[in-house]
Order: structure tokens, then sequence, then C-alpha cells
């Protein structure tokens, strides 16, 4: 029922924003320089000013459209963007547009794809990407055992993977802990060594003990946003049926997460709020944990700390993804289409909006602090 | 490679061959379409096993439909960088079907996506299945193929390698897909639809008759409405055919039309045909002895529109081969239609119903006033020696309405847009109660397809409130519907599309009451994916 309307209401394009003055936006003064990244089609990396909310530079992306995901390094200087559909990775100097690094990863017998994993190490020295290569023989594919790569950035141009160490199938989105591990998202969310490829699990998700009158958690993420508040967080829905008959009429719907502190490498999980609508991400409040915020057709707020929703904002359109400025008070909403809408985090209205030169898609939305 | 070599000596046999087809006896035919595996595919694939009896590489561990080689063949092209001449490609789908295709027992309960009638929820095989393999395309992909397991797991890789985030979708990203799709599915699949069966074996060793012939035809054409008709198929070469449509719509409208046919696997008729200006498809089933077709015809750039299809070969014997309409009520005198060949003799109705008036008489249809009285119960009609069994349905009250199809989907379009609107057409099936006296229980008699009004009202609460009924389209007299205008409409809340779900409604007439049927309708937004099959 409810996603028959939101189904109806996504093909509503930019309608709200059409009559509105939304240029007037207040300049956030901010001690070090935010700058908030995304890709759109065909292929350009934007590094947007979020002092000014104005397009700083664009740099081009060599090859097809590849998903849009990117990890930033710790120190805001440079974005490694995923491309070529999903399978090479390419580097760039933001304050240039310099390209400093890229890796093909495919070669014409062996396909590989990064499913929006990329990561770099809290020292910017190496860069992580979870591989799932299939042997193109000559009449037939065959799928091969999925893997962590490692890159030497320094590598620059046509790096190749100094280590691969076999992981899970299924992994989306990584990040790099300040410890040195590396979270992969996948069934479970589990934690690498990319020095010894050692393996631990942090949450258990697919396979979790929650008790059977619990849905298995349907787990999934595509894009990693958590830069603010220095955290990894894998989203879930899952259901608690009130008997064994399992009536999904009457069961419990919740949303759930694992949220994975990057600075410890260490995890909780729980459920956060009643599921009432689809929220494709969501981010923390830098200032406080336990206020989230989520997009897709709404950007919404809430308190997990009691597991409320406090504030709904309807979106024109869909928007995939959103992101905060390092002091909580701006949301950036992005993704799917052309605009970024940008939000006050107390009420949620709009005051302003960032044009973009082509559609997002699926592209990250990802801030780059670089400190003076 | 030897590939210049082969090609040269293909070029020499070239359209010289092809035009002799007709008088060469099959075997060389066969080895023609090998040679053009051999000249073809060998840049990728491998042969094995001896000249007389070639093994190739993937393609000889398979079995699977027209349709099916076809898909397959295109993508070679679309994807692999195969190039193929059209005739080669044509001379190609023919001798895969006809060598490696389907019995027809092994088609049996799938046969409506070959007949491209995919306004139906499937019955689905079992829910594992449908989870992993049945959520992009229908169970009848892959119901319809037969394979080894070796080669059922080779296309669960060719799933991954193509469409990388399978496994990442809602339903598989929750489970192991994978491994379960490689391991359990298709050893699942292996033993189900295994390449080597008894029904191929016999049907390889069967003797097949040559459809060329006349033929008696009865079916139904949307905005038409039934029409019984006389086809000739004149045989140009083996397995092909010119064919004739001649006939009228119940109505007293003519029908002409003329196009050609081929014959897969000795019992796969498919035609395309212009019929009063529209080129139509037809998709028929031969039975074993070839005397008989059933299956389809459709619009051929709109599959939605179309209705069932059979034909019964002139055998230079009486044949009753159809009543229109097939029902009679008790005690209300109604003119019926006898379609047939070569009906000489006395007219017998079955037990309790009257000729009262024979109104038109040839020997191919008679056309009289009939009056039933006496039980319940379907009747076979006589002419002379020809009978058809159950031909008539005899009721006394109609107490249930079938609206066909039960679920449909429907897409806006037009208005400016590249897309046009996807249309369906509706057809409303009457039943009695039976002896039971219940509607909606197995003793239900059925009596066929009857004339009905037809309306719209909305699916739900949330549909009503956002009076889908008013914007998402309309239905016009003879049952068909058609979708509102693609883009976004200022008049609906949030400026939606014109997308809704419905419920439609069939109302039949019956003696002085009316009886009505439910199905239910999406119509959705359109589908920018062109697809050859579902
Ligand atoms: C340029 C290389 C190439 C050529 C030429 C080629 N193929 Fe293929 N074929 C492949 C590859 C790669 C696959 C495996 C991937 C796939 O199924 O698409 C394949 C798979 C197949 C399969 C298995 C499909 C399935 O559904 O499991 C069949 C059957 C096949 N090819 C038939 C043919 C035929 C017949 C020809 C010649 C008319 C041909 N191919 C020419 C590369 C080729
Ligand atoms: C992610 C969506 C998806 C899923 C899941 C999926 N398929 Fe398919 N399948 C496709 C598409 C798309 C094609 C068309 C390929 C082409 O263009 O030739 C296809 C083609 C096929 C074909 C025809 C191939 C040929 O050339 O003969 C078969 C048979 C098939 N699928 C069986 C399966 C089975 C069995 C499974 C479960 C293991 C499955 N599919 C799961 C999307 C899917």
């Amino acid at each position: 029922m409810k996603l028959n309307k939101l189904f109806k209401s996504a093909g509503l394009v930019g309608s709200l924003a059409l009559g509105s003055a939304l240029s007037a936006v207040a300049p956030t003064a901010m001690a070090d320089q935010e700058y908030l990244l995304t890709v759109t089609r065909p292929n350009q990396l934007h590094v947007i000013d979020m002092s000014t909310n104005k397009i700083a530079r664009t740099c081009d992306i060599p090859g097809p459209f590849g998903s849009g995901a990117m990890a930033v390094s710790k120190d805001g200087t440079h974005a490694y963007v995923l491309g070529n559909n999903w399978e090479d990775i390419y580097g760039f100097d933001i304050r240039n547009c310099e390209m400093t690094f890229s890796a093909v990863q495919s070669t014409p017998t062996i396909q590989v794809k990064s499913f929006q994993s990329v990561a770099v190490s809290a020292d910017g020295k190496e860069l992580y990407t979870v591989q799932n290569p299939i042997k193109k023989h000559r009449d037939r594919f065959e799928v091969m055992e999925p893997r962590l790569a490692v890159f030497n950035i320094e590598d620059g141009l046509n790096a190749k993977p100094v280590r691969t160490f076999p992981v899970d199938r299924r992994i989306t989105k990584i990040a790099a802990t300040e410890k040195g591990e590396v979270i992969l998202g996948g069934a479970d969310v589990k934690a690498i060594n990319p020095q010894n490829g050692e393996t631990r699990v942090v949450t258990k998700l697919a396979n979790w003990e929650k008790g059977p009158l619990w849905l298995p958690p349907d787990a999934f993420a595509m894009h990693s946003q958590g830069e603010q508040a220095n955290e990894y967080i894998m989203p879930y829905i899952t259901a608690k049926f009130d008997s064994e008959e399992w009536n999904f009429e009457t069961a419990e719907w919740w949303w759930g997460m694992s949220r994975v502190d990057l600075a410890t490498g260490e995890a909780e999980r729980m459920e956060t709020i009643p599921f009432e609508f689809i929220i494709f991400n969501f981010i923390t409040d830098p200032r406080d944990s336990n206020i989230l915020y989520g997009s897709f057709n709404t950007l919404s707020k809430h308190d997990i700390s009691e597991n409320k929703t406090l504030a709904v904002y309807e979106m024109p359109h869909t928007y995939y993804n959103l992101n905060i400025s390092g002091d909580g008070k701006t949301i950036y909403v992005g993704g799917t289409s052309s605009d970024i809408s940008i939000h006050d985090s107390d009420t949620l209205e709009k005051i302003g909006s960032i044009q973009l030169t082509g559609d997002m898609t699926t592209s990250d939305l990802r801030v780059a602090t670089i400190r003076d | 490679m030897a590939l210049s070599n082969n090609n040269s000596k293909r070029a020499a046999l070239g359209t010289g061959l092809l035009a002799l087809a007709g008088l060469v006896s099959t075997p060389v035919l066969a080895q023609d379409a090998q040679q053009i595996i051999r000249d073809r595919c060998l840049a990728c694939h491998t042969e094995t096993g001896s000249a007389e009896a070639p093994s190739f590489s993937r393609i000889s561990e398979q079995r699977k439909t027209p349709e099916g080689w076809l898909m397959t063949i295109n993508r070679m092209t679309h994807l692999r960088g195969l190039e193929l001449t059209r005739e080669e490609k044509r001379a190609l789908v023919k001798h895969l079907a006809d060598t490696q295709g389907l019995a027809p027992e092994e088609t049996e309960g799938y046969r409506y996506l070959l007949e491209q009638d995919t306004n139906l929820v499937e019955n689905s095989i079992d829910q594992g299945l449908a989870e992993t393999c049945g959520r992009c395309h229908s169970e009848a992909r892959f119901a319809l193929q037969r394979r080894t397991e070796q080669e059922w797991k080779y296309l669960v890789d060719f799933h991954m390698g193509q469409f990388p985030t399978t496994e990442l979708h809602s339903l598989a990203r929750d489970r192991q897909w994978y491994q379960i799709a490689s391991n359990d599915t298709a050893a699942d699949l292996g033993k189900r639809f295994p390449l080597i069966t008894q029904e191929w074996n016999n049907w390889q060793k069967a003797s097949k008759s040559d459809l060329m012939g006349r033929w008696r035809v009865t079916g139904f054409v949307p905005g038409k409405g039934e029409f019984d008709a006389w086809m000739t198929a004149a045989k140009t070469s083996e397995g092909h055919y010119d064919v004739t449509l001649e006939g009228l719509y119940a109505d007293g409208t003519a029908l002409n039309g003329e196009g050609k046919a081929t014959v897969y696997t000795g019992y796969e008729w498919r035609a395309s045909l212009t019929i009063d200006g529209v080129k139509m498809r037809q998709v028929m089933a031969a039975d074993k002895q070839g005397n008989s077709l059933e299956g389809r015809m459709f619009v051929a750039a709109e599959r939605e529109i179309g209705g069932e299809l059979s034909a019964v070969r002139d055998q230079g014997k009486a044949a009753v081969v159809a009543v229109q309409p097939s029902y009679l009520r008790a005690g209300e005198p109604a003119e019926l239609t006898l379609i047939g060949q070569n009906l000489k003799g006395d007219i017998n109705l079955g037990e309790g119903v009257v000729v009262e008036k024979v109104l038109s008489r040839a020997d191919d249809r008679i056309t009289v006033l009939a009056k039933a009285t006496g039980n319940e119960g379907l009747r076979t009609v006589r002419v002379g020696q020809a009978a058809s069994e159950s031909a008539l349905a005899v009721y006394s009250e109609l107490a249930r309405v079938d609206v066909t199809p039960a679920n449909a989907v429907t897409r806006i379009g037009g208005a400016g847009g590249n897309l046009p609107k996807v249309r369906a057409s509706y057809r409303a099936v009457g039943y009695s109660a039976g002896a039971d006296g219940k509607p909606g229980t197995e003793d239900d008699l059925r009596l066929g397809y009857m004339p009905a009004s037809w309306s719209i009202k909305p699916a739900d609460e949330v549909a009503a409130h956002d009076k889908d009924d008013k914007y998402a389209g309309s239905f016009n007299a003879a049952g068909i519907f058609t979708p509102g205008d693609a883009g976004l409409n200022p008049e609906r809340k949030m400026s939606a599309n014109n997308v809704g779900r419905l419920t439609v409604v069939a109302t039949v007439a019956d003696g002085s009451t009316q009886v009505e049927g439910e199905g239910s309708m999406l119509v959705a937004v359109q589908d920018f994916v062109r697809r050859v099959l579902d």
C-alpha cells in the first residue's frame, strides 16, 4: 500500500522546487574548508564548496560512468572514484583535478567488478576494494571467489594490487578504520586485516541469533557517507512476528543498523525506528549520536534513543543519498536526479539547492574536509 | 583456424542449395546447418565427436524451443560479436529447434510463454525456484529448456557474469544466492528438466505428418469477435509454407489474410499473416497425428491483443469443429452456428435440444434456431456421421463469471512519448453452478465465452482516494482497456502519473438478471526494457 504511493510520487521531478525562491543560503562560517563531492552523468566529479554551495571545480573521469561510488582520503585532498561500469578506479587531487591514481581491474579474460566497495587507509597510503572476478572462457563464464585487493596509492597510474585476500560474496560498501582494519559490509559485517587477511565478525546479521520470531534481516547499503561522524552504517529491515503463524500484517516492522565506530572498529547493532517508509541511506548527526537523518522520497529525522521519528519532509522526487556539514547544521540531500537539496537540520525546511550538469543516479555524496 | 576455407565452401553451396531446399532430403540440410555452426561459431565454441555425429561445446548439451534458440543466438550476435546473415540465422534456429527441440509433452503447461500470452500469474513450480529464478523473468523461460546439470550450472555463471548484481537484489542478498543457484538449483533443474528424456527420444523417432493442406479454423480477434475461416498451407520448402486465411466474423464481416508459416520440431506452427491490413502472428502446436492445431493469434505489434486459435485438417471427412456460441439457456430459443467441414445429413444437438429452424446451411457452416429442455449438461453435436463431443453446454442459470486475464498489467504511454500504451483485451467466461448448486466449486459447468459489458472500479481504499478509476484509463465496448497518457497529470494528487490499481468488472446478462465477475489490473508506468519474451 505504502509502496504503491511512493512509487507514484517517484515520478514527480522537481515540482516543488520550481516556484519558491531558493537561492538565499546563509554561508556557514567554518574553520576548515568542507567540500561536497559527487559524480554526475556522463562522468564528472564535482567539487562543491560548502561555504558558498557553488561548484568549485569539475573533474572529468575517464571512460564510461561507473556507479559514482567513491572514497575520500582522511586529509580530504584526494577522492577515489569507481568508474567504467564498476571496473576501474580513478584518484583525483580535488584541489586541481589532477589524476593521481588509476587501476583498471578487468583484463580481456577476467571481468572484475567492485560493487561500490572503495576505501582508503587512515594514513592515505593504501586503497582497498572487493573484487568480484568472472573468468571469461571462450564459450562460458566462470564465477571466481571474491577477494579484497590492496593497492599502493603511491603506485599512481595503472596500479596493480599488491596483495589480495579471499572474502565473502555479496560485499558492497567498505570502510577503513583508524586501527588499520577494513570493514566489509556483506551478509554479516566483518573486518579484515589487510596485512594478512585475518577476518573477524563485527556484527552478525544474516547469522544473528535473535530468536525464532525475528525475521532474518534484509541488510543492504549502497552508499558510504559516515565521514562526519567517523562511522559506518549498515542499515537493515527486520520484523518481529507475534507468533509462529508468521502473520506479516500483525508483525512489528523495524529499521535497524549495525553502526561501526571507525576509531575503534567496534559496532553496536540495534533496531532503531519502526519501519514506516523507505529510507535508502542514514547518517548520524556529528553532534549527537542518537540523532539520525534518512533520505529517499522523504528527508526524515529520528531520535533512536526513543525509537522515534522527529520530523519528516516530503521531497519532490527520490533522493538516494544525503550528507551533513561538520557543524551538524546543514543537510545535503542528493543522488538520483541532478539537484542537491539543502536543508536545515533542525526543521528539515529547504534552504537552498545546487543544480548539477547531469544526473547523480547512484553516486555517493561525500564530504572532504581540508584542514589548514 | 579453417574459417576462410569453410566460408568459401559455404559460399559455393550458397543460395542454390537453399532454393532447392524443398527438394533435398533433411540430412543434407542438417549438414548445411552444421556447416554454419562450423563457420560461425567455432571461433569460440569447440567441435568434438565424429564428422557424422559432431558435438559442439555448449550448443549440443541443450534443447529448447525455436524462441529459446533465437534468444541465445541473438545474444551471441548482440553481446558476443557473432556475425550471421539473416538466412543463416533462420536456417540455424530451424535446425537446432528440429534436432534439439522439445517434445510436445515437454511444452505442456508452459505454452503461454510461446503464445506470448503473458498477462497471467504463473503457477509456481516451487517457491525456491520462483525466488531464485522466477523474479526477473517467467519460470516458463527455464521450464521450456532441457539441459545437463553442468549446463544449468554454466547458465548460473552466465547470469552472474552478464548481470553482476544478481546476487545483491532483494530476495538474493539475504541468502547465499550464488551457492544456492549453482549447487542446489542447478541440480534440481538437472533432474526436473534433463537433457535426455523418454519424451524426446520418442518424439525424435515418431513419424511426423506434413502440415500442408487445408484447415478449418476458428478463433477470436479482440475488437472483431469470434470468427471461422479456411486456412490453406502450401509448402514452399521443407517446413515452410505460404498461408491464406479466408472467413467470416460472427457479425458477418469478411476476414482475409495471407502470409508465411514455418513448422519447427515437427509440430510448432509459427506464422506471420497480414489480416485485413493488420500484421498478426500465429503460434500453434500440432497434435501428434498432425490433424489439429491449437494456439493463439495476436497483433504482431501488440501481443496483449490476441485470442485463441484452432485449426482442424480437412481430410475429406465430415467434422464439426465448433459451436458458436457454445452454450444454450434452457427454455430460450437462440441461434447457434455449427462450424465444420463436409457437413451432410441430419443435425442432432443432443438430448433435449430441438432444432426449431435451420436458418442457413452450407457444407462448412450451419446456422439454426435451437431450444433446449431438460437437464443441464454438455451435449454431443452431430451432423450426419460427424460428431463433436461436449460441444454445447445446456444450462438453466448463469451462476459465475470469470474474467480473463484474471490479473493484467497495462502500461501508460503515448502522449508524445516514444513508448505506445500497453493495452489489454478481456473476455468473460460463464459457468453454471453444477450439480451441487454452488458456484466456484469443481463441478461448475463451463459454458464458454459470453458477451459482457465492461467497467472498472478502484482496487481498494487507497486507489479510491487517489481516484485511480478516473485517471488510469477506460474500456471500450469490445472489452479492450486503454490506459491513460504517459507523463505527469497536474490534476492528480502530487501530480502523479496516470497509474493505478483497478478492479475490472464484467457484467453478463442472463435472462432477467445480471452476473458480475471481477479481475484485477495494475496500470503501470512504461517499461523501457524491450523484451523478446518475458
Ligand atoms: C565471439 C565468441 C562467440 C561466438 C562466435 C559464438 N558464441 Fe556462443 N557463447 C559465447 C560465450 C562467451 C558464451 C557464454 C556466455 C553466454 O551464454 O552468453 C556462449 C554461450 C553459448 C550457448 C549457451 C547459452 C546458454 O544459454 O547457456 C550457446 C547455445 C551458444 N553460445 C551457441 C552459439 C552458436 C550457435 C553460435 C554460432 C551461430 C555461437 N554461439 C557463436 C561466445 C560465442
Ligand atoms: C537478475 C535477473 C535474473 C535472474 C535472478 C535470473 N535470470 Fe535468467 N535471464 C535474465 C535475463 C535478463 C536473461 C536474458 C539474457 C539474454 O538477453 O539473452 C535471462 C536468460 C535466461 C535464460 C535463457 C538463456 C538462453 O540463452 O537460453 C534462461 C534459461 C534463464 N535465464 C534461466 C534462469 C534460471 C534457471 C535462473 C535461476 C538460477 C535465472 N534465470 C535467474 C535475468 C535473470
